[in-house]
């Protein structure tokens, strides 16, 4: 018996192997945001009755119908095991639905009283002093049915009212609905009415006889896809103008060949296979990937936080969501690194000079202290930010402004042409600027591009505190160090080969082809560690596809051969090194021979970046790419996911059934 | 960001219990302190029970996040810590019924093999056949005997989370024992 008693004893010598710390916080972050849900739960059951008998409830009813999906998403999660990361996007569904459906009322409201006191909200959004958002968002609660994007929603209403008036004997998936009615305080998520996109045209195809060379500026923002998430997750299909295709793609890390040789800081990799949307053509994708330096030879950072503190940011996806953003990067940096804050609001001020940021309580303590309230004098912020910026420069030091907003400035330098010029004049001081967009009801796309672009900077939209991680945590040396600026990318296409030629995405960065090799003319920049994927979808000479027919009067002249029909095309690169003024060129010839016939040949990474911008074509209703189904699109990523180590992937093709539900297609 | 300010406190200052009342009362820093000073039991316990780490991790995970909303029914009858068991038990039950960790269980403790020098590994072979034949044993039985043996409690504390009598505790280790009679 007591031999017996010892072999049960050893149980006790299984050693746990350690915890991983990444790990362990991320998951008490989840839980922390199921905690406030849990909260928000219980404040909008209390209030809840206020809203009942609201005739408005009909339409909160379809529109929660919609995202039925999302709740039951959310209990299937808690039912069974999943990577953190479809977790994390699951839980914030909710609160970023009930975010939507009271951010506009609730200007100008204490974050405390957001949950409180829902219900005195209505009185409140008068305080609102905010005159971008104007009176249209600030009466959303009573505003006719939606207009721009949400009229897609128009029919889905008229539906739910001949429900209604079939019974009132509920279906249960009613009932479930009815239950996600008293948990909303507000009505309408239709804020979005308030976001503005700049509206561009598709990249319109070329015929290469005619237009043998293409010519753009390489973008490395992801702000369009965090968007696209965020509108998806709350049941609504985008708006065409927020889906810029290769945010959407260059979202995504892609395992492209390292580059060796710092002097050459980036490498390139090219695949051509079938067009998974029209057989009879190709696509040419570039995949870049920029190099990593070694941590001992990164520049110490003077970072300046220009933070939007103004009346529209009170609402628990920004500034407190920015706030913990914040946190985390600065959790990243060392004693070598400056901290400045500038918030501005009513007037901008100087929150915390220049401090070294291993002086983490001092940091924090200012970032508490920042409350949001006032018109946002975003002009006068971004001067002081600029000046700090100058003050904390040191030799050899990484300068940035880091700007965190919703959107709009409305003092000082207020229209966007003058702002623009501002930042480009001290992008040539050595000062880059960074934009990082939360919230929707307000944010203006537009302008936050436009700062980003001419201010050798990047523009991230942060929808939750897992996107704050992916820019501030995992791909904070891409954020933060700049490592080939002005890279644009020129292809010259062999009209022997290739017959037309169309550039997916990219529309806000087309260039002249002069443009090319005038190092005057500013481009995008790539981080540490970053990749960039340009695709082309090209017609082969002979292809069925050819859309242009020829000509019945003008003889077309015959293409001038060179001596290369092998050739599809021929790829140029040009950069600079961080501190020079004079570009690089890097030259790349691609061959015909390196086709493939069949796209499962190819690398996983260039096919997960060919479902990618298969899904933004869709989105986009693109003319070129809008046949291909969310079915297909999501076999072809699914095969492709690779190791997906933070689970982004597994997200992006959850994202293409939620589409796919909400547009009702397979 | 009150978060991170408590975080800065000596953890010895704030006991379970009074981190869950403050938690039920929707004080976030307090659940997030709780999950910290929570965090390696569960892991421990769940890792004890399914023999892999990634497991471990995930049912830890899981655990936390249920918490966020189990945390109000906790009613202070029983230790926080035994109720914790018990939330993470049952856990483990959910993800040993999902298909997934299935193909995994094979590999119950490679970690370990993988990261030991030659001649404790012996021993640990020895452990790892008795913590197989126990995972085989009848739901309850296992669960004590792990509760007992790998976790160290006393038959009183294993009653509790097991919400039985300290005697069927015993019963439980008895017959366990009997059943693994021929196999140890």
């Amino acid at each position: 018996m007591s031999e017996k008693a010892d072999k049960f004893a050893k149980l006790k010598n299984i050693k746990t192997p350690e915890i991983s710390k990444n790990r362990q916080n991320a998951s008490i972050e989840a839980a922390m945001l199921a905690f406030d849900i849990e909260a928000q739960k219980t404040a909008q059951k209390e209030n809840s009755k206020n809203f009942q008998g609201n005739g408005l409830v009909h339409r909160l009813i379809t529109i929660f119908n919609k995202n039925d999906r999302i709740f039951s998403m959310n209990k299937w999660i808690m039912d069974y095991k999943l990577p953190l990361g479809v977790a994390a996007v699951a839980l914030i569904a909710f609160p970023v639905a009930w975010q939507l459906t009271s951010t506009s009322s609730l200007i100008g409201v204490k974050p405390d009283v957001i949950l409180g006191e829902a219900k005195s909200k209505q009185e409140l959004t008068s305080t609102s002093s905010n005159d971008v958002i104007g009176e249209a968002a600030s009466n959303a609660d009573f505003a006719p049915i939606q207009k721009q994007n949400l009229a897609k929603d128009t029919p889905a209403v008229t539906r739910f009212e001949s429900d209604s008036v079939e019974g009132v004997s509920a279906s249960p998936k009613m009932t479930r609905s009815l239950e996600m009615v008293a948990l909303s305080p507000s009505p309408i998520p239709n804020l979005q009415d308030g976001d503005k996109f700049s509206d561009e045209a598709e990249s319109s195809l070329f015929i290469t006889a005619q237009n043998p060379v293409s010519t753009f500026s390489i973008d490395v923002d992801t702000a369009s896809y965090s968007y696209v998430r965020r509108q998806l997750e709350n049941g609504i299909l985008p708006n065409s103008d927020a889906v810029r295709i290769e945010e959407m793609v260059n979202y995504f890390s892609y395992d492209y060949k390292t580059p060796q040789d710092e002097n050459v800081p980036f490498s390139q990799s090219v695949e051509v296979y079938p067009t998974p949307w029209n057989e009879a053509t190709r696509l040419l994708h570039i995949g870049i990937k920029g190099f990593m330096p070694e941590v001992s030879e990164i520049k110490p950072a003077n970072l300046v936080f220009l933070i939007d503190s103004s009346g529209s940011m009170n609402a628990p996806d920004k500034l407190p969501l920015l706030i913990r953003s914040f946190t985390l990067l600065l959790n990243q940096l060392s004693e070598n690194d400056t901290i400045s804050i500038v918030a501005y609001a009513g007037s901008a001020g100087v929150v915390l000079e220049p401090t070294k940021a291993n002086e983490k309580r001092k940091i924090l303590k200012a970032l508490e202290s920042l409350n949001a309230g006032g018109s946002t004098a975003g002009g006068q912020g971004i001067e002081l930010a600029y000046e700090l910026a100058k003050e904390a420069k040191s030799k050899g030091s990484n300068n940035r402004v880091i700007l965190a907003t919703d959107g709009d400035f409305n003092v000082g330098l207020s229209s966007s042409e003058e702002l623009k010029k501002f930042i480009e004049k001290k992008r040539d001081d050595g000062i880059s600027l960074s934009v990082l967009g939360f919230g929707t009801g307000n944010y203006n796309d537009a302008l936050m591009q436009t700062l980003a672009q001419n201010g050798n900077g990047n523009a991230y939209y942060i929808d939750n505190f897992k996107e704050a991680q992916k820019v501030l945590v995992e791909q904070v040396q891409g954020t933060l160090t700049t490592i080939a600026k002005d890279v644009k990318i020129q292809v010259e296409f062999n009209p022997n080969t290739v017959a037309e030629y169309r550039l997916v995405g990219y529309e806000t960065r087309a260039l002249k082809r002069e443009d090319f090799n005038n190092d005057k003319v500013d481009a995008g920049d790539i981080g540490a560690g970053h990749t960039v994927t340009a695709i082309y979808e090209i017609t082969p000479v002979g292809s069925s596809a050819i859309s242009v027919d020829a000509l019945r009067y003008t003889q077309e002249k015959p293409a001038v051969v060179s001596g290369n029909a092998d050739e599809y095309a021929y790829l140029k690169l040009r950069y600079k090194l961080p501190d020079e003024d004079k570009s690089k060129l890097i030259e790349l010839p691609i061959s015909v021979n390196m086709a493939k016939d069949d796209i499962a040949d190819i690398s996983p990474e260039f096919r997960f970046g060919a479902s990618v911008a298969a899904f933004g074509q869709k989105l986009k209703d693109s003319n070129y790419g809008n046949k291909i189904s969310y079915e297909q699109i999501k076999a072809l990523g699914q095969g492709a996911k690779g190791e997906d180590r933070f689970g982004y992937r597994a997200e992006f093709l959850s994202l293409v059934d939620l589409a796919s539900s909400i547009s009702g297609e397979k | 960001m009150d978060f991170y300010v408590l975080e800065n406190k000596p953890l010895a200052e704030f006991d379970n219990e009074t981190l869950v009342a403050k938690a039920i009362n929707g004080d976030r820093a307090a659940f997030a302190l709780l999950l910290r000073q929570n965090y390696i039991l569960i892991y421990k316990i769940a890792y004890k029970w399914c023999g892999h780490k990634s497991d471990a991790e995930d049912i830890t995970q899981d655990v936390c996040l249920k918490l966020a909303s189990a945390i109000k029914h906790f009613d202070g009858k029983a230790k926080f810590t035994s109720w914790l068991y018990r939330v993470v038990l049952n856990s483990v039950k959910d993800m040993q019924r999902s298909s997934i960790s299935r193909n995994k269980r094979h590999e119950a403790f490679a970690e370990i093999n993988q990261k030991t020098a030659l001649p404790e590994q012996e021993d640990i072979m020895f452990t790892l056949e008795i913590w197989q034949a126990v995972k085989k044993l009848p739901q309850k039985q296992c669960d004590a005997v792990l509760l007992v043996y790998a976790q160290e409690l006393n038959h009183a504390e294993a009653a509790q989370i097991m919400n039985v009598k300290e005697s069927t505790i015993s019963w439980y280790i008895m017959e366990a024992k009997k059943n693994l009679k021929g196999i140890l």
